[in-house]
């Protein structure tokens, strides 16, 4: 079982022989669930629709969208209905036999509505605002998932959670993969992305171990720092292995499977 | 007005804003100003990760 997936940022870029490797895998019994971002899609559709997306500055100094009513809203819009067709699509389109699912379906993906934040304000001065609708992923529930991959079928979920008031909240892509890896006792999690792999220093990280990540988190820089704990997060939920790979490379799955160009994280010793 | 942890003396600045946190800076405890009745009270902050999803 190995669970992948695919980063906004990478979903057009992806190499042309990436759907034919993940036929390729399927065919020799391997079952894939697929789990998807798409942040900067969210906001380009946004901005087109006249609605301005504010963005907040948290005091570890990372800028993230802030979701409110309306932006759940337009994130859903295109999380469940653009991106995530399009890849289902790419998928049929090969063969491939794949379901599209946000996580709100079948109670896929539950989390805890956030409900205050704490910001940097334009006076650099720390100031709680409303937590608007985003989430902490509090449970998974993969039978659904599981009933699927048995018939044969290729889930590829979205990733938007349901909150216990049954609101939809807006969660990290990175982070639901690794619990989704976790909820499916995954062998593997590969993050696809539009670098190599973890890069520090100048140079490409090619295996941590668990301890190796923790103690790195810190010294990453934000964006590959969410990735990073992802994989510890999926780890600690006892999946085998974390990847981090590039999409633009040939046969990328299969490739970040034989740990070609990538940074591999593992509970293993290195 | 007093930190509720350890009465040290916690200053609220004059431009302060609802929802703005302030330091103990005797324990380090954190608390958000509220408003009430005109006049600034404060509740423990709470502590949020900085994962606000994609």
């Amino acid at each position: 079982m190995i669970v992948i997936k695919i980063g906004g940022s990478i979903v057009d870029g992806l190499h042309e022989s990436t759907m034919q490797d993940i036929k390729a895998l399927i065919n020799n019994s391997e079952k894939i669930a697929i789990v998807h971002g798409g942040g900067k899609e969210v906001t380009r559709i946004a901005e087109r629709l006249g609605k301005e997306q504010r963005f907040i500055v948290s005091p570890g100094g990372i800028r993230s969208r802030y979701t409110d009513k309306e932006t759940v809203e337009i994130y859903t819009m295109v999380m469940s209905g653009k991106i995530n067709k399009e890849i289902v699509l790419m998928l049929r389109s090969n063969g491939i036999n794949a379901v599209g699912l946000s996580g709100i379906d079948a109670d896929i993906i539950r989390a805890e509505r956030k409900k205050r934040l704490v910001i940097i304000d334009e006076r650099g001065r720390r100031v709680a605002i409303d937590g608007g609708y985003t989430g902490k992923i509090s449970k998974i529930n993969a039978s659904l998932l599981f009933s699927l991959l048995e018939q044969g079928y290729t889930p590829v979920i979205s990733p938007i959670a349901l909150s216990d008031e049954y609101e939809m909240l807006n969660v990290d892509g990175d982070r639901a993969a690794a619990y989704i890896a976790g909820a499916l006792n995954a062998d593997a999690v590969i993050f696809i992305t539009n670098v190599d792999g973890l890069i520090m220093n100048d140079k490409l990280v090619t295996s941590l171990t668990y301890d190796d990540a923790k103690m790195l988190l810190p010294k990453i820089g934000f964006g590959m720092e969410k990735k990073v704990l992802a994989c510890t997060e999926a780890l600690s939920m006892n999946v085998k292995e974390a990847i981090i790979a590039s999409g633009d490379r040939k046969d990328p799955i299969s490739s970040a499977l034989r740990h070609e160009n990538c940074t591999v994280i593992s509970n293993g010793r290195r | 007005m007093n930190c509720p942890e350890c009465d040290g003396e916690i200053r609220v600045p004059d431009d302060a804003i609802e929802g703005e946190i302030v330091t103990c800076p005797d324990c380090g405890a954190s608390y958000e100003l509220v408003k009430s009745n005109d006049r600034f009270d404060i509740k423990p902050a709470q502590a949020v990760g900085e994962d606000w999803g994609e």
